[in-house]
């Protein structure tokens, strides 16, 4: 797989065009100069779990003894309830289960809004699959969604909510597009090994 | 050349079928007054003509970029679909509704009912075997006026149904949408088995 795919397909999963309301909505009791900062920060950390993932993953995988089938069909099977999460909103399961007048700390911003379950399968199994090259990826597709997060309160003021909403749905449905496509690979990969 | 674009128009225009989609959108938003059922109609239909286009110019380098089979496109309109068929035939109670009932955006009006899998590859089809751009453009801005057309007047229908008739049309056409969806999922599925 090439630099450009593997960077393309972290960043929709990390999904920041899609995220921008969330955090919007979290920090919005946050004065606006520590805004910036807390978003960096979380940035950090979310970054800290994926590179933690990404050196684990392949330990984890061989001490659970999970074949490369299962860790695509679990990728695939995670990132679609997700999307789907996104494509039909449902007040009774909001993403945001930390409500609150404190500072967000770790939860909800760095995960699972950014190192989500799904990111972090991913991760792992692209570690697994491909091996030391994906860190590359990985850093510039934080980059890149760093850089949409820090701009979140600008994007809100040109796209306006619906526009945010339509992008929203847009990135749910690439994300459906990738989790099948996991999905029938790990059906590929199990089909290949029986 | 216009006869190509009219003839591409109609292939367009059948394959996005709106007369035959109309009554499920219809069911999808009977819970709103005439003039946002317009309102929403127009809205979809403009989402859905901004994603036919964007399939035609950058499809085949989007899904390509993403290592996604165009089978896979299939599926995910056939699962979208059924799941949207489940919660048309087996309706929240109304007092659940009041509270979480959000007017459909995007999904799964505009995509995957309007612009679906279906209409998506066979753009992506047609701007392969056609080399001029502007036939392709020009024939999905042809189908797009009178889709447009089609789903904007459907709210009429809702007049002549009431309220009851309107109820029953939801689990008749919840039906039917689980038919177009496991239809899909089928397709898809030969498709996968034979790449």
């Amino acid at each position: 797989m090439s630099l450009v795919s593997l960077t393309l397909i972290l960043f929709l999963i990390m999904d920041p065009l899609g995220n921008v309301a969330y955090f919007i909505e979290v920090l919005n009791h946050i004065p606006p100069k520590q805004q910036r900062w807390v978003i960096i920060r979380e940035m950090f950390i979310a970054l800290g779990v994926m590179i933690l993932f990404y050196f684990l993953g392949d330990f984890i995988l061989d001490f659970l003894e999970v074949s490369d089938a299962s860790v695509s069909l679990t990728a695939g099977t995670i990132l679609f309830l997700v999307a789907i999460k996104i494509i039909f909103p449902n007040s009774r399961n909001s993403r945001l289960q930390s409500r609150g007048d404190e500072e967000p700390f770790v939860v909800p911003l760095s995960i699972p809004l950014i190192a989500g379950p799904a990111m972090l399968a991913t991760v792992m199994f692209y570690s697994h699959l491909i091996g030391t090259s994906v860190i590359i990826p990985i850093f510039i597709a934080w980059f890149l969604a760093s850089m949409v997060l820090v701009m979140s309160p600008l994007l809100m003021k040109t796209l306006g909510r619906n526009g945010l909403m339509a992008i929203e749905r847009l990135m749910g449905m690439v994300l459906i597009l990738l989790a099948i496509q996991r999905f029938l690979e790990g059906i590929h990969l199990f089909a290949q090994n029986v | 050349m216009v006869i190509l674009a009219l003839s591409l128009a109609l292939t367009f225009f059948i394959v996005s079928n709106p007369i035959g989609n109309s009554p499920v959108i219809l069911a999808l938003i009977k819970d709103f007054n005439y003039a946002k059922q317009k309102q929403i109609m127009l809205r979809e239909a403009i989402l859905a003509l901004a994603l036919a286009l964007f399939f035609q110019f950058c499809g085949e380098v989007f899904l390509g970029l993403l290592y996604v089979k165009p089978y896979t496109l299939t599926y995910c309109g056939g699962i979208l679909l059924f799941l949207v068929a489940i919660s048309m035939i087996f309706p929240v109670p109304p007092d659940e509704v009041k509270k979480m009932k959000q007017e459909p955006f995007f999904v799964p009006i505009a995509t995957p009912l309007i612009s679906g899998p279906g209409l998506m590859t066979v753009i992506m089809a047609k701007s392969q075997e056609i080399d001029s751009w502007w036939i392709i453009t020009l024939a999905i801005i042809l189908a797009w006026i009178p889709v447009t057309i089609a789903l904007v007047g459907s709210p009429l229908m809702q007049q002549v149904l009431k309220r009851r008739g309107m109820v029953a049309l939801e689990q008749l056409m919840g039906m039917i949408l689980m038919l177009i969806s496991v239809e899909m999922v089928v397709s898809a599925t030969m498709k996968y088995l034979n790449a």
